[in-house]
Formats: C-alpha cells, structure tokens, sequence
C-alpha cells in the first residue's frame, strides 16, 4: 500500500498566539461545499418536517418545526466549535469517550421503557438518544485504537481488540433493542478495521464470523427457542422478502410508504394535496419515514435533489479521509462516512421497500434533535479533520 | 489506502445508483399506479340525507320543520358487549345521560344490526368536536350531523304527526328496495309514515376524504345532490286545531271541578268539512310532546304513551277510541225507521208527520226500561230527537225487532250504510271499526245459549246507540256530516296536497293536490233527512232541546245532538288520584252537529266531541263543540273582510 502524506501521523500545527488569527486560518481552510451542502439538507430538512407537522398537533402548526428548528440551531454552534478543536483532542479523549459510551448506553438501559425500548434520556423537557452520540464517540475510540497500534497495517490481533472494544456498545445497542444503530455501529468498525490497512484475509474472516452470527440471530437460535431477536424484528427482516404478505401488519408501513413515494411522480403532489403523509396513512412521517414524506410532496424531482446533496457530503467526506493529516482521521473520518452512507442507503433503502425496516432516521432531515445534533456534530469532526489536513499541506 | 478510499467512494456510488434506480422506477414507471393507490386509500363515499319536507296546516303554518342537530350514536355491533362498559361511563359522564338510558337504548335496537343506539341528539358543539378528537377512545360511536324533526305548536295535533325513525330491519324486507336503504329515516306512524313516500329526501352521495383512522379531513364533495322531500299541506287548520285541543282539555277540567262524582279523563273533538270530508281539527285527550320521539328516546316517555294511570295518551281517540254513542246515534234509528218499509211493506216503519207515544218507561219482556225524563206524551219524530225521548226510540227499536226475520237486520244495514261498524278510511291510522252488533254476532260470540240469542232488549238499547254498540268519534262525525250534507257519505282526509318544497305558503307550487271520493248519496230519502236536519234543529234552538242554552244565542245557526251514553269503565287506583280501584258505570258525554244549519249543503263544518266519563253531553261536551265552531267561523270571518267579526255578534 502506498504512504500517503496524511498518515504520517504528526501533530497538529502549534497554537497560534492570537484567537483571531487562528479563526481566520481555520476559516479559510473550511470546506465550504460540505459546509453548503449540509446546510442545504438542514433546511429541505426543516421545510419538509414544517409541512408535514403543521397538523401534528391541533392549534400549533409549527410545534415541531421550532423544536428541530432549535436543534438545528444548537447543531451549528456544534459544528463551529468542533471544526476549531484539534481531532487530536479528540483522540487523547479516547478513554472517557469509551467510559461514557459504556455509562450512557447502561444508564439508557435503566430508563422506563417508551414504546417497547429504552432509546431515550430525559434530559429536562428534552429527550435525548445517547446512541446518536455514541455512534461519533465510539468511531474516536476505534479510530485511535487501531492509528495507535498500526504501523504499518492492522493485523489480526489489532483487529480482534478493535472488535473487542465494539463488541459492548454494539450489544448494549442491540439489547435496547436498536437494531439499526447497531448495524450502524458495526459499519464504523469495519470501516476503521478496512481503512486501517487490515488485510483481505482478515477481513475475509471476519465477514466469515459476522455472517455466523447474523445467521445465528435470525435462523438458528430461535430454531431452537433462543429469541435474540423480538419477534417484530423477525417479522421486519422477512416481511422485508415478501412486502405485499401481510399489507396491515409488519409491512403496513413500507407499504404506505412505498404509495406515498410512487404517488409523487416527477414532480410531486405538493404539500396540501399529499394525502398519504397529511392524513397519517404514512406512519412516522416526520422521523424514520420522512423520505417518503418528501417524495410524495417533491416527487422525483425533489427527492433526487435530496439524494444528490448526500452524494456531495460523501463526496466531500471521502474528500477529506485522502486528506486527512494523520491516521487516527482518517480513520475516523473514513468510520464517519461510512456509517453516513450506509445510514442514508439504509433509511432510504427501507422506505423504498429494498432495505428492511430498521428504525433509523435520515440524517440532517428526520425530526429529532439527538439526530440533528450529531449528525451536524459528524459534519463538525469532518471540517475539523479538513482544515488541519489543509493546515499540514 | 488510496484504492480502499475509492472503493468506498464506488460503494457509495453503486449505493446511490441502486436508490435513484428504484425511486425512478417508484415515481417515474408506476407513479399513476401509486398515485390511484393513495387516493383510493382516503376516498370514501359517504351518503347525504337530504332534508324531509315539512308538514304545513291547511293555510302554511309550518307544523313539522326539521332543525339541524348533531347526533351521537352507538353501533352496539362495532363492539362486543363485556368491553363496554368502561366507554359507556365515559360517554356518559360525557354527554350528560344516564348508563341506565343507553344501555335501554342499546337493547331496543339489540339484533339489528343496521340501526345504531342514538345516545343523544342536540349534542352541544364542545362534547361533540371532543368526541371527534378522542374517537380512538370511542370505539362504536359515531357523530352525526342531520337534521331533526322540530315542532313549533308542541304537542298540537301530536296524534296524527307520527314520527320519524331509523328504519328498521323488518321495515326494509318489506319495503321497496330501490327507495329504502340501510341508515335511512323513516316515517313510523301518523302522516309521517303514510305520506313518507313524498316527505323524504332522496338521498345524495359524497365523496369525502378520510385520514388513517377514518375521520373527515377534507372538503366534502358532492357527488349526487341530495333531494329535499316535498311539503304536505294539511287539511288541519292550526287554530281550529288549537281550539280544539284547549276546548277539551277546559272541558274535561270543568266536568271534574263540577262533580267530583265524574271520573272525566279524556276526550276527542273531529271537525270535519261536511262538503268534501277535509278535517279540520283533529283533537285527543290526554296529548303528548311529539319531540319525546325525537333522537334518543326516554323510555319513560315512551311507556307513559300506554300508562293506563295517565289514560293511555298515545292513543287517538278520535279514529281508534271506541265508545257507546248513547243518544247521538238517534238520528241514525230514525232515518233507518223512515227508511225502512213496514212487515207488511205497505208503508214506511215510520211516517215523518206520525205522533209516536213518548212514556215515562217501557216494559220489555218484564224489563224496564226508562225515559231519562218523567213525561207522558204522544210527539214528532222532530220533537223525539229535538228532547231525546228515549222511550220514542225504544219503540222503533221494537218495530225493527218485530220485522219478519227475513228481512234481516234492517236497523244494522242503514247504520252500516251510514258507516258504523266500517272503517271510514281516513288516511292516518290505526283505526277502528267499531262494533255494530247483530243477531249473527251475538250466535257468533255468544258463550251461553241465551247470550247467542238476540233479544227485544238488543234491539231496544240499540235504537238509543246502547247496548253492545261502539262507535269512534270519527264514525260519528262523518255521520253527521252527512246530515249536514243532505245524505251523502264523505271521504274523511287529513292531507289536502303535496307542495314543492321551499314554496311561497301564500301561493305553493302543488305537486299532486289528492281529490277525495266524491261524497256518496247513500239512498235515503231527502225528506227524512230535512225531517231530521230539522229535528237536530230543534234541539239547539227550541226551549225543550238538549242543547239549546249552548246554541240558541250563537250568531251562526247550529244543528245537533247530545248523547250521554252508560260505559262500563275501570280506573286503576291511583288513576285522577283514586284511593281504589274504580269499576263501574260512567256516563260518555257526547254532542254532535254542523252549520251553519240552513239549508242543505250550506253546512261548513260538522263537529263531533266526547268527553270520556264527562256526564251530560249537554252540559259537557256541547260547549266545547261551540268553542270549535266559534274558532272555525271567527278564523273565517278574520280571511274574508267585510263579512264582520261572527265571534263578536254573539258576546
């Protein structure tokens, strides 16, 4: 494998004496497409999640719309003081983001159930999702484990503890249960374990052992009265093979929101006339399922507007792993896109009926302030790693 | 680590190229499809009611409208009935009315599953927009704007209006499917039922779009316009009617506060139009609220309608109350008596000018029956009727009876000419025969061998309308009616035409006006009936008639006849607050008569009035024919200026 300038893993360039002189550096050095793009989505975001809520709630149209409103302000000052901070800050902060992985994800567990999980902490008059946020601590923590051990390439002993240190979070996840971030948990560890250098055999293995114990979850143990799974993730998984088996049940929903989508046509019904997200046919129409929403309201047009600004954040995310100014970034770039990618193809591969029904919201749009938060706190890391890597070069 | 970056970068493109593949082939392929999906997933079509017509009297006084209410119904069949009971609390607590009555109204409808338990109508806006809000926590219930009947006389006419009602199951197997469906409102008695066909609206579809739990989110449109139903005018007139009604109901209270002895409880009034049959007034003692039938029904309401401590006020005494006529029936013997040849045949049973003896009693087979008065004189057949000798009657009675037995029941075949023991066929039902008794009835239905033998004393009580003979007030005054006329038997009517709905009441488009049965000539002799007219006269003119100190002074001349008529009666204790159980005898209070009483076919109008257990026909029932006479002729003089006020020349 090639060196790259980037994995020379040096430190951040020195302090600059004057704080004025340094936001100028790091401003000049911002990557304004991301920066545009991921402003773009926020606001599709807010105008769809405005249109398809204003009759949510009787006499307060605009109810949720503040709420995301708000969270979105509260993510841009997240992305302004995380695209300042060092990512080598971040790294040394490896092990109180493991302990307060571990914590938060126990502490969620101990929580009243709401509807059949534990995914929530009040936190005052809010409800926050600590797995949004672990999702970026726990790619530090891998990030710097794997760039602290690998010199020349993760071996298959870097690996295993790479996967030893994921293993907690990701059960803790699981058990909540949250199948989705789980997966989504996964995918930043294999991509750490990918982009750390670990050879095709080793990753060979272990899709060999992810493949045993996904078979395991489904197949083989509840065969034998094992239920890993409740049975409405089974149903989820299969009704995923067969959509039209059981149209009120399980699948009700991709149903209705496959209606909602192919009634959008080219250029959409607009936001009065959307009749599957207006008048509830289409269940979670402002969180998990508000692609639908948009494509009924947009249509083609409008929802490929929005998948071409997801293509530009990967773009520019993948951008930036290439030059990114030191192992541990672009590792954790690299866990960062990837879990972004595969949320986006995920929440809209499900809502599309090609991906099961895995309860994930769309980054940037989804109503949900833990969402938002993080997801502008990944945009935040990613300019962070940007302008040190344009600082080094 | 450069070549890995481009992988990922080709995952995400593959990835990317996998969604818009499938969103195009979503959107762009099969979009129509979808979007027919989505609008038939919200598309409902619901019915819309149209408006039933109104219910006019004879001069457009609306008597039935329709209000727009909001109704809240239970389909008991949307919910199985041990999880009930918790909802029904609420709905309860909710809307004001008691468990106890919803649960009444569930088991009326119980086992049909096509009517819904209304649990109340007029429902104020704030319970019903909550109802609409938490329908989740309402399974069953159903909020329903529509339109209810409304009457703004009360209780006027309230025993011919009928009522309107959720149609039934029974109903719709028998009726015509193409017109009735399921949810339809239906008239169930009275005008309502028998001229439904003309009152309903046709019903109209709309589509209207529903959300995911069912609930009206957008605009309605209408599909098929709904039709509102026609108007009926009525022959009623709305202040004879009145009158009427408060004639009685004054003259029941009088008899009462007069003599305690009197167990006076009730009463009918019929004012009929002589020249065609239209009735004017319609009137039954003790009344009700018609509004009792509107939305939900108060099962007390309801069971009071058949109370027989509140002597029955659902009951129209007027067509369905049977009573003895007693000596109003007098004028039916004698057109028979004059009508009738002699056992000879040689000449009339009774000759207009011929002297009849009218003793104090008379002895029938060791039976004595008496004159209500003590006298001993020979006298006209005018004087007989004009002084009611029952002793004079007896005497026909006898000679009826005497007649070779074949010539049958000659007496019975004129009254049955004259229409007792017949329905009359008036519009709005149920309505009753009556009882003509004959020898053939009496071998039918009588249990000993000597109740099956028909006897001197039959014959004899008969003459005077006693005995076993039961006519409705109805009979009797189409009967006098026919006097009025000069012997023609009119068709008794309630409805005088249907009008298009919305119509000027001054000037109405008529859409089917119903022509009554030319008035029948009945084959008498038209001097026996002037013979009679003149007798009836009498009566209320001459120094000895009945009625005579009720009439005599009024400006319009009044011909009739009093009746007090032996009823064998049972009032349950507790009943006009009676310590015990009364059974006995009580005399009916009867008077009948028209006029003006000029010449034949000048008569406008005939009345008929009983009081039940009311005592002397004279000192009861006449004045309350006067009060409706007075109201029918003071409402006329008020249309036609010029003529004066009538009411004002008798004061």
């Amino acid at each position: 494998m090639a060196t790259h300038p980037a994995l020379v893993d040096t430190a951040a360039a020195p302090d600059s004496p004057r704080l004025s002189t340094r936001m100028l550096e790091i401003l000049a050095r911002l990557d304004y497409i991301l920066l545009a793009a991921a402003a773009a989505l926020v606001g599709f975001g807010l105008w769809i999640v405005g249109t398809i809520t204003r009759d949510d709630i009787r006499g307060d149209p605009s109810f949720f719309l503040s709420r995301q409103a708000l969270a979105a302000a509260v993510g841009a000052v997240v992305v302004a003081v995380l695209a300042g901070v060092n990512p080598n800050i971040l790294r040394r902060l490896r092990m109180p983001f493991y302990a307060a992985t571990i914590a938060l994800l126990i502490g969620v567990l101990l929580t009243p159930e709401v509807r059949g999980t534990h995914r929530w902490i009040e936190v005052g008059s809010f409800n926050f999702q600590p797995s949004e946020f672990v999702k970026i601590m726990l790619a530090v923590v891998l990030a710097a484990f794997v760039a602290n051990r690998a010199g020349a390439g993760v071996d298959f002993s870097t690996a295993a503890g790479a996967i030893l240190l994921a293993v907690p979070p990701i059960v803790l996840v699981f058990v909540q249960p949250d199948l989705g971030t789980a997966s989504l948990f996964v995918v930043g560890l294999v991509a750490v374990v990918f982009f750390g250098g670990a050879s095709w055999r080793t990753l060979g293995s272990i899709a060999a052992v992810a493949v045993a114990v996904v078979a395991g979850l489904i197949w083989i143990l509840p065969a034998n009265d094992v239920d890993i799974l409740r049975p409405y993730q089974v149903d989820r998984l299969s009704g995923f093979l067969d959509p039209s088996s059981d149209p009120s049940g399980s699948t009700y929903n991709v149903n209705q929101s496959i209606t909602a989508i192919g009634s959008g046509g080219l250029t959409g019904r607009g936001s009065e006339d959307a009749t599957q997200t207006s008048s509830f046919f289409l269940p979670e129409h402002a969180t998990d399922f508000v692609f639908s929403s948009a494509a009924e309201q947009h249509g083609f047009v409008g929802a490929l507007a929005l998948l071409l600004l997801y293509a530009v954040v990967v773009w520019r995310g993948i951008r930036i792993i290439s030059i990114a100014p030191s192992l541990f970034s672009a590792l954790l770039a690299g866990a960062l896109i990837a879990s972004l990618i595969c949320q986006v193809a995920i929440n809209v591969g499900m809502t599309m009926g090609i991906a099961p029904v895995v309860g994930i919201p769309l980054p940037f749009v989804s109503y949900g302030g833990s969402s938002m938060v993080a997801s502008l706190a990944t945009i935040g890391v990613l300019m962070a790693i940007h302008v040190r890597g344009r600082m080094v070069s | 680590m450069a070549f890995r970056i481009t992988l990922l970068g080709g995952l995400a493109a593959v990835l990317l190229a996998i969604l818009v593949f499938r969103l195009w082939a979503l959107q762009i392929i099969s979009g129509d499809e979808y979007l027919s999906d989505a609008l038939n997933n919200q598309v409902r079509t619901a019915r819309v009611d149209g408006p039933r017509g109104t219910i006019l009297d004879v001069r457009g006084r609306v008597l039935v409208r329709n209000k727009p209410g909001t109704i809240v119904r239970f389909w008991p069949g949307d919910v199985l009935e041990d999880r009930r009971s918790g909802m029904l609390r609420r709905l309860s607590r909710l809307l004001d009315v008691p468990v106890r009555d919803i649960e009444a109204e569930i088991d009326r409808v119980e086992g049909d599953p096509l009517s819904p338990a209304i649990v109340r109508a007029f429902v104020p806006e704030v319970q019903a927009d909550f109802l609409l809000e938490h329908q989740d926590e309402f399974p069953g219930v159903e909020v329903v704007e529509t339109e209810l009947r409304e009457y703004p006389f009360g209780s006027l006419a309230s025993h011919i209006l009928g009522y309107v009602g959720e149609i039934s199951r029974e109903e719709l197997e028998r009726l015509d499917p193409d017109t009735y469906e399921p949810g339809d409102r239906i008239g169930k008695t009275g005008i309502e039922f028998r001229y439904d066909q003309f009152l309903r609206g046709d019903t109209g579809t709309e589509e209207v779009r529903v959300d995911a739990l069912g609930q009206i989110v957008r605009t309605r449109r209408e599909t098929e316009k709904p039709v509102p139903g026609n108007a009926i005018r009525l022959t009623i007139d709305a202040g004879v009617q009145r009158a009427a009604e408060d004639a009685l109901r004054r003259g029941i209270a009088r008899v009462r506060f007069e003599d305690n002895q009197l167990l006076a409880n009730g009463g009918a009034v019929v004012a009929i139009d002589p020249r065609n049959g239209a009735i004017r007034a319609i009137a039954s003692n003790p009344d009700f609220d018609p509004a009792i039938w509107v939305g939900r029904r108060d099962p007390d309401d309801i069971a009071r309608l058949g109370s027989r401590f509140e002597n029955s006020p659902g009951l129209n005494r007027a067509i369905e109350g049977l009573y003895p006529p007693g000596s109003a029936f007098k004028p039916v013997t004698a057109l028979a008596a004059l009508s009738e040849r002699n056992a000879t045949g040689t000449a009339p049973l009774l000759t207009t000018d011929e002297l009849v003896q009218c003793p104090p009693f008379m002895l029938v087979r060791d039976r004595v029956f008496r004159n209500w008065q003590e006298r001993n004189t020979a006298m006209t057949l005018e004087r007989a009727l004009a002084e009611s000798c029952d002793t004079y009657f007896y005497n026909l009675g006898l000679r009826f009876f005497n007649l070779p037995p074949e010539r049958g029941s000659p007496l019975q075949f004129w009254a049955r000419r004259m229409g007792f023991g017949e329905f009359t066929g008036i519009d709005v039902g149920p309505e009753s025969d009556g009882l003509l008794p004959t020898p053939e009835w009496r071998r039918r239905t009588g249990t000993t061998a000597v109740d099956k033998i028909w006897k001197p004393g039959d014959s004899v009580l008969l003459s005077i309308g006693q005995g076993f003979l039961l006519v409705t007030p109805l009979q009797m005054a189409r009967f006098y009616a026919m006097l009025a006329n000069g012997g023609r038997l009119v068709e008794p009517h309630l409805v005088r035409q249907v009008e298009q709905p919305g119509s000027e009441p001054g000037d109405p488009t008529v859409l089917r006006a119903f022509a009554p049965l030319e008035p029948h000539d009945i084959g008498l002799d038209p001097h026996a009936i002037s013979v009679v007219r003149d007798g009836l006269f009498k009566a209320t003119h001459e120094d000895y008639g009945t009625s005579t100190s009720t009439f005599r002074d009024y400006a319009i001349p009044i011909a009739g006849k009093t009746g007090t008529a032996e009823k064998f009666v049972e009032l349950p204790k507790g009943a006009l607050g009676l310590e015990q159980t009364y059974v006995g005898n009580q005399d009916q209070a009867w008077w009948c008569g028209y006029g003006p009483a000029t010449a034949e076919d000048e008569a406008e109008l005939a009345v008929c009035v009983v009081i039940e257990n009311g005592g002397l026909g004279g000192r009861a029932a006449a004045p309350v024919a006067l009060e409706v006479f007075e109201a029918y002729f003071g409402e006329r003089a008020a249309e036609q200026p010029g003529t004066g006020d009538v009411r004002g020349l008798t004061d």
